[in-house]
Parts: C-alpha cells; structure tokens; sequence
C-alpha cells in the first residue's frame, strides 16, 4: 500500500504530471507577460488564451525526427536529457509545499536539504557542457566553454544569496526555515537586497536574457543545443522549464516567506508566490539585452558578489541583536 | 585552440546568405575569409533582354529594403539619357518617397541590431514604429514594399491634401518615437556594453578602404552624396550630414538615428513647398545611344547604375555597384581582433543587403572580343601585380 | 549611467492594447489604390498590345483575335503577375480598360487555377465609326 502511494507521488503529484502541467502553465505565463510588455498579443488560440501551446510545442518536437550526428558520443547524447530531466524533477519534490507539518515531516523534508536543492539544481549546467561535449560541433563546444565560464560567476552570489535567510533562522532545513519567517513576517524586509542579488543569479542559472550568451541564437545557432532535435530537445527543454518552477519555488520559500496553510491553501500561496517570481524574472527578460561573456563574469564579480557579501554581514549584525 | 567557425551560408544572424569563415583562436577572430555568391540572380543579364519601362520593375527588385534606391538610380540614369527634365512636382514626389524609405529602412535597422544585441523589446517597438511609415507608404503608392512610384519622366501617382495631412501627423509621431529611440540607445546600460567600442574602424582606414554611407560617416568621414554632387531637390532643401567621431558600432547607431531626424525636417520640408503642376512628361520608347553613370544616396550608401544605350528600346548594359559591396573589406578589417560574440553586431552594423552586392564581373578582352568570368581572387591579384610598380596620379580625370 | 531606463515604457505597455492584429480572424483596411491583382474591363479594349508589351512578368497573353467577328481572347496570368500596376499605366484608353481591385488573398495550391481566360469581343473607339460594334456578349470570365 505505501509502495502505492510513493508511487503515485513520484508520478502524479507533486512528481512529475504535476510538473509538467505546472511547468508548461508557467512557460505560458512567462510568455504571455514577456509579449504584453512588448506590446504583442503572446500564444492564442491554441486552447482558451493559448494556454495550451506550450504543450503542443512539447508534443510536435516528440513528433520530429531525431538525428543523432555520427562523430557524437551515441550514449552520452542519448542519456543526458534524462539525467537532467530525472535531476530537476528530484529537486522539486524537496520544495516545503507538500512537506508542510513540521510534526511529521515526510521523506523529503530533513535538516540540511537547502544544501542539496541548490547542488541538484547546479548539475543542470554541467549536464549542459557534457551535452555540448558529446556533440562534436564547433558551435555546441563554444556554447559548452560559455557555459562553465558563466557558471564560475553566477554560483556564488546565489549560493551566498540564498543562505543568508538560512542563517538568519537558524537552520539548514526548508520548512523550518518557512516557518521562522511565517511567524515573523516583519524580518522578511531585511532580506530584500538578497532577493534582488537572488532573482538576477538566477536568471543567470536558467540562461534567459541578459545572461543567454551560452546558446544565444544570433551568434552560435544553439550553442550547446545545436544538435538536439526531436524527443531528446523536448526533454531539454522540460528540464529548463521545470528549473524555473523549482527555482522560483526556492526562492519563495526562501525570500517570500514560504506556504502556509496546509495543503489547499499552501498550494494556492506556493501558485501565487512562483508567479510572482517568474513574472519579476519576464520583466528582467524584457527589460535588458545580452552582455558578453566576459561582461557576464566581471559583472558578478564586481556587483553581485559583493552585494550578497553585504547582505551576509546585515544578516549577521542582526542575528546578533535578536539574540 | 586556433580553428575556423563558419558563419553561413546558413545562419541565423544573416537574413541572406554569405559565407564568412573566420579563424579564432579562443574568443578572438584573427582573420575573416568572406565568400559572395550565394545570392546571386544574373539580374544584369536579365536587364538587357528587357524594355526600359520593364527595367525599372527588375531594378526594384534588386532588393526589398531599398528598392527605391535602385529604381530611382536607374530611372535618374535613363531620364539623362532620354533627355527628359522631369517636372518640379513629380521630382519632388520622387524624393519625397525617396527620405521615406530612408526612414523605414533606419527603423528597420535599429530594430535588427536591437535583435541581434538580444534586445527583443527594443526590437518589437521600432518595429511597431516602422508600420507607421509602412502605412504611409501604402497610402501614397499602393504597396508597402517596391512602391513603384517612379516612371520615367516622372512618377505615377499624385498626392492630393488628405494623404498630406496624414503624411504630416505620421511624421509627428515617428519624430517624438525616433528620440525615445535614441535616449534609450545611448543609455540602457546592458546595450551600450555591447556596441561600445565594438567594430572599430578608424577614419585612415574608412577612406582607403572606400567605405560609403553611414559606416564611414560614423568614423568621421563627411561623405554623403546628398551634399557632395547635390542633384534635383537636393540642392534646394536644407539639411545636415550626420557624423559621429567614435568608429564603432555606437557610432554607426548615433549616426543612422541623427540621419532619421534629419529625414523628418527634409520631408517637412518637401511638403510644405510642394510646387503645383504635372507629375510626368511623356517619355520616348527608344533612348539615343550613350552611356550614364548614375548616384545616389541609398539608406546603406552610394549606389552607383552604369547605363549603356545603343538606340533599341533595351539597354545594352546595366551594372549596379551597390553599397554594401563597397562596405565589404571595410567589414573584413572590423572583425580583426573582435569577439566572436560580436560577430553579428559587427556585420549588422554596416546593414547589409547581401542581394544588392550579388553581382558577376566580366572581363572582355578588346583585342579579340572574348569573355571570360574571373574568380575575385584572380582580379585582385592582378590588380596588385599591376599598380605595385605604377606611379601615384595625381589629379586624375576620370574618363567617361 | 542610468539603471533599467526602458522599465517605465515596458510597465506601461502592460495595461495598452496590442498592438498586433489578430490576423486572420480580424482583418486590416486597404487603402484606396492599393495594386491588387488586374482585370480587365472588355467594352473599353481595342486590343492595342501596349500591357502585354510593357508587363515586366509575361502575364497579359492576347491571342486568338480574330478580325472578322472581333473577338480576341486575353489571359491574364496571375501567378506570374508582380503587382506592378503598369499594365494600367500603358493602357491608352480613356477610362481605362485595364483596371486593378484589391484582392490579396489570392494564394492557391495549383498555379493553373490562378489563371484567368477572357473572351471578348472587341470595341471599336474611333468616334468616325457610327454604330459602335461592341456586343459585350460572352464577356464572362472563364476561370
């Protein structure tokens, strides 16, 4: 009995239907506020609003046929778009909204798996330079060699980013940390210059503007996917969509005070605050254009991480006063 | 590691096919090898199997973006020709159509190097903007793109006191649109990384490597055809030439939004002294034999038409030297010591219209009158070979 | 230098209409002299040639004119035509016989069905002729 009922978590919900349905509502959030603010109209008509076209996108790729290029790496080419789609999947199922009770917590939910959220949702990106490896495709090897590079910047402001709100409530554990910041709402303020530092690292992590150097389309094709094609591109690209769930699930949890509520309410509060971050991430989309690789690097260095450094010194000077 | 990127044929920076093959070591090109060709329609040829009332629909469709320029190149040409003195109204009818295209065509411009910046937004407007010229275009000639207005001896439609009005209030709204632009060009600080210092050309190498239009007028060289051999209207409306001093891809931005502005005040201008009158004289079927060359200012540059006539109703031979062919070596020496992520800015900032340059040479030897097609690499070393040992001229008249 | 100087003009165009026409369940205005696609109109032709010689497309194709019974047939090929309008600027009659609407949405799978037959009978302008000859009969276009 309880094998059946792990088994439909993994698959229904919160595993991976739930993702998918979520992930491509989501792309079509972010798609459709992307168009508004550029004046455009955004998906129509497939399905009421055009809520449907991102799974019709993910359903004609299924449908196209897939080359795999002689001088690749067959297994490796093969099998990363599931690696990664297993990795992602994985790291959502560690967000404190179906793991609400403190009292009983399930499976997922345990002392130190902030740490591994944040290493599950790295691997991604070194999936994405094996990716770029295995295709032996001079634009894939420049856009896997972008990709490491922006790794070396953007990891460190998030990772610092991220822990800061850790600190301030004392543990390494999701849920608690939602509940410390539920019951103290008012200290959710100090946390704003870790947010703004958080949401741009991560927009770098999911490689849209003004950090998609590494598969920019006007310069290198695809970069690293520039011989995907058919299932293994439309795994790919369910891999990124449900990053940014996940992503803005942590930074929810993290920054905006977590799902309260049980389980109808939690979930109603996890929709709410995800859009809220995925439409902050659309306007920076909008809002900017690509900066060079080199720029991407410096940048970080000079602006990102000492902000978040600056952030984890307030942090400290007021964990000090509260106690 | 030191190997060759192929950039195209196929490529989604290009709107058209070329091939250019660079070597990089790292993220720096050392050397670009560019190859034409792949565009390439035999227009010349077709040219002289046609009339030249038929010639000026194939001249328009050299290109899509600056058609205008090379109907009214060729139309200028064959008007010399014929003999014909067109009347004031349809020249300036003529010219009128003409600084409107150059509006939409610098539109479209920002709007690509916005894109090919990864600038969508800035994209999506100035090409929201563009539509407002394109309808004005609509409503003076009947079609957005090859408006084919020109005819020779004149134009062929007339514009009455409501397509006036309306051409007015559009200009309104693009001028206050254009310097939004242009705010929002030179300050957002993630675009201005990016073509900041990018493309370098200086002004020594702008003049010998005989770069025209705004690519050399953004490395400080003052050359506009407008201004240097002033031609119909030209010399009647009052305008300045747009320069920048920073030889980049900013430059080139500053210079193309300055020439927008400049575009508003001449059909303002143009509008406001309308002469009253004819818009066409009639012209003859058959030109008297005679050769023209033909200049004009085209959005991108100095197009040229050479025109040969042997007193049929055909033109014995036609060649086009449009500008972006001109703006080619001046290309090869920008990239040099560029980053391969600024491959796509570079080439887009000297706006190319890779169908316009698509164009064979033929060389004929007098003696025995035999054609042959030479490869582009033959020709210039020859060329080298040549003018290595010949002496400099001085005050060179160049016979024609 | 100034940060995010574009945010104001984007959050604004968060609450206007698109710009973007819902194409093709809505559909845009043409102007007034919009070239569309050419037809002809049969009392004014006197079958002078001046279309079919200055048509930069080889679309106007007049044969078969008989003199006797005056009839004379043109086609008019509409997928070679460029849109130009100059067959009507050759036209020498006065209205003119060759006239341009504003279809658009002319595109078809098969080449042969955008070909339009006319078969005419010819009109005779000379104001010296009494009686004009033109019986505008079998003036129905043959698709």
């Amino acid at each position: 009995m309880a094998a059946l009922r792990t088994l439909l978590y993994l698959v229904i919900y919160p595993g991976l239907l739930f993702l998918f349905v979520y992930s491509t509502f989501c792309e079509w959030f972010d798609r459709k506020v992307y168009a508004r603010l550029q004046n455009r109209m955004g998906p129509t008509h497939t399905g009421r609003f055009g809520l449907l076209q991102p799974i019709a996108d993910f359903v004609k790729l299924l449908a196209k046929e897939d080359v795999v290029p002689e001088a690749a790496d067959k297994r490796l080419f093969t099998i990363l778009p599931i690696i990664g789609l297993a990795v992602v999947s994985t790291a959502g199922l560690l967000l404190p909204v179906w793991n609400f009770d403190l009292a009983a917590p399930g499976l997922t939910s345990f002392s130190g798996d902030i740490i591994v959220v944040l290493y599950l949702l790295s691997l991604p990106t070194l999936i994405l330079f094996l990716a770029a490896w295995s295709s032996a495709n001079p634009f894939s090897t420049i856009g896997g060699a972008r990709v490491l590079t922006m790794l070396f910047g953007y990891e460190v402001p998030l990772f610092l980013a991220v822990l800061g709100p850790a600190i301030l409530a004392d543990s390494w554990r999701l849920a608690e940390i939602a509940a410390f910041y539920q019951a103290k709402p008012l200290l959710l303020l100090t946390n704003l210059l870790g947010f703004i530092v958080a949401v741009i690292a991560v927009q770098a992590k999911l490689e849209r503007t003004p950090f998609d150097i590494p598969h920019a389309e006007t310069e290198i094709v695809g970069g690293t996917f520039t011989e995907y094609s058919g299932k293994k591109l439309a795994l790919f690209r369910l891999t990124f969509d449900i990053e940014m769930v996940v992503s803005s699930g942590l930074l929810a949890a993290v920054f905006l005070g977590g799902f309260p509520g049980g389980a109808v309410i939690g979930f109603l509060h996890f929709v709410v605050k995800t859009l809220f971050v995925i439409f902050l991430l659309s306007l920076l989309r909008a809002l900017t254009s690509r900066i060079r690789i080199d720029q991407v690097v410096s940048f970080a260095w000079k602006f990102l991480a000492p902000l978040a450094v600056l952030q984890l010194l307030v942090t400290i000077l007021l964990k000090g006063l509260l106690s | 590691m030191n190997f060759k990127i192929p950039i195209g044929p196929q490529h989604p920076a290009l709107k058209e096919p070329i091939s250019l093959r660079m070597t990089v070591e790292g993220e720096v090109i050392t050397d670009v090898d560019m190859r034409l060709g792949y565009n390439h329609r035999g227009l010349e040829k077709l040219a002289e199997d046609r009339n030249w009332i038929q010639n000026i629909y194939l001249t328009e469709r050299i290109c899509g973006i600056c058609s205008h320029s090379h109907a009214t190149c060729y139309v200028q040409g064959v008007e010399k020709l014929m003999e014909l003195a067109p009347p004031r109204r349809g020249l300036y009818i003529r010219y009128l159509v003409s600084e409107l295209e150059r509006i939409h065509s610098h539109l479209l411009w920002l709007g690509v190097a916005g894109h090919e910046a990864g600038f969508d937004s800035f994209f999506m407007y100035t090409w929201r903007d563009r539509e407002v010229v394109m309808d004005l275009l609509e409503m003076i000639s009947g079609n957005r793109v090859h408006y084919a207005i020109n005819t020779i001896g004149g134009v062929r439609r007339d514009l009455d006191a409501g397509q006036i009005a309306k051409i007015r209030e559009g200009i309104v709204t693009l001028r206050k649109r254009s310097e939004y632009y242009f705010y929002i060009g030179a300050n957002e600080p993630s675009f201005v990384a990016r073509i900041a210092g990018v493309g370098f050309l200086s002004k020594e190498n702008a003049v010998a490597l005989c770069a025209v239009g705004p690519v050399a007028r953004a490395s400080g060289v003052a050359r506009d055809v407008r201004k240097d051999d002033p031609w119909a209207v030209y010399d009647e409306i009052d305008f300045e030439v747009a320069t920048a001093d920073s030889c980049d891809v900013l430059g080139r931005v500053v210079v193309r939004v300055k020439e927008l502005l400049e575009s508003y005040k001449i059909c303002e201008q143009l509008l406001k002294s309308l002469p009253a009158g004819d818009i066409a004289v009639k012209a003859p079927r058959k030109a008297k034999p005679g050769e023209v060359v033909s200049r004009y200012e085209a959005p991108r540059g100095e197009n040229i038409h050479y025109i040969k006539a042997n007193g049929t109703d055909k033109p014995e031979r036609l060649k086009v030297r449009a500008p972006t062919l001109a703006n080619y070596p001046a290309t090869v020496e920008m990239l040099r010591k560029g980053f391969i992520a600024d491959i796509p800015l570079i080439f887009a900032a000297i706006d190319p219209c890779i169908c316009c340059a698509e164009r064979t040479v033929t060389l004929i030897a007098a003696g025995s009158g035999e054609e042959s097609v030479v490869r582009m690499s033959d020709l210039r070393r020859r060329a080298i070979a040549r003018h290595q040992n010949a002496p400099v001229k001085r005050n060179a008249v160049w016979p024609l | 230098m100034k940060i995010a100087v574009f945010l104001p003009e984007l959050l604004r165009h968060l609450f206007k209409k698109p710009a973007t026409v819902d194409y093709p369940f809505k559909k845009l205005e043409v102007p007034k002299d919009f070239r569309g696609t050419p037809y002809l109109n049969p009392e004014m032709c006197i079958v002078c040639r001046a279309c079919e010689r200055d048509c930069p497309a080889e679309a106007i194709e007049i044969s078969s004119v008989n003199e006797a019974e005056k009839r004379f047939t043109m086609i008019i090929h509409n997928d070679r035509c460029i849109h130009c309008a100059q067959c009507i600027d050759s036209c020498p009659t006065t209205p003119k016989a060759m006239l341009m609407d504003s279809l658009f949405e002319i595109a078809d799978d098969d080449r042969h069905k955008m070909k339009k037959d006319w078969i005419y009978v010819r009109a005779v302008l000379k104001p010296k002729a009494a009686a004009p000859t033109s019986v505008p009969q079998a003036a129905e276009p043959k698709a």
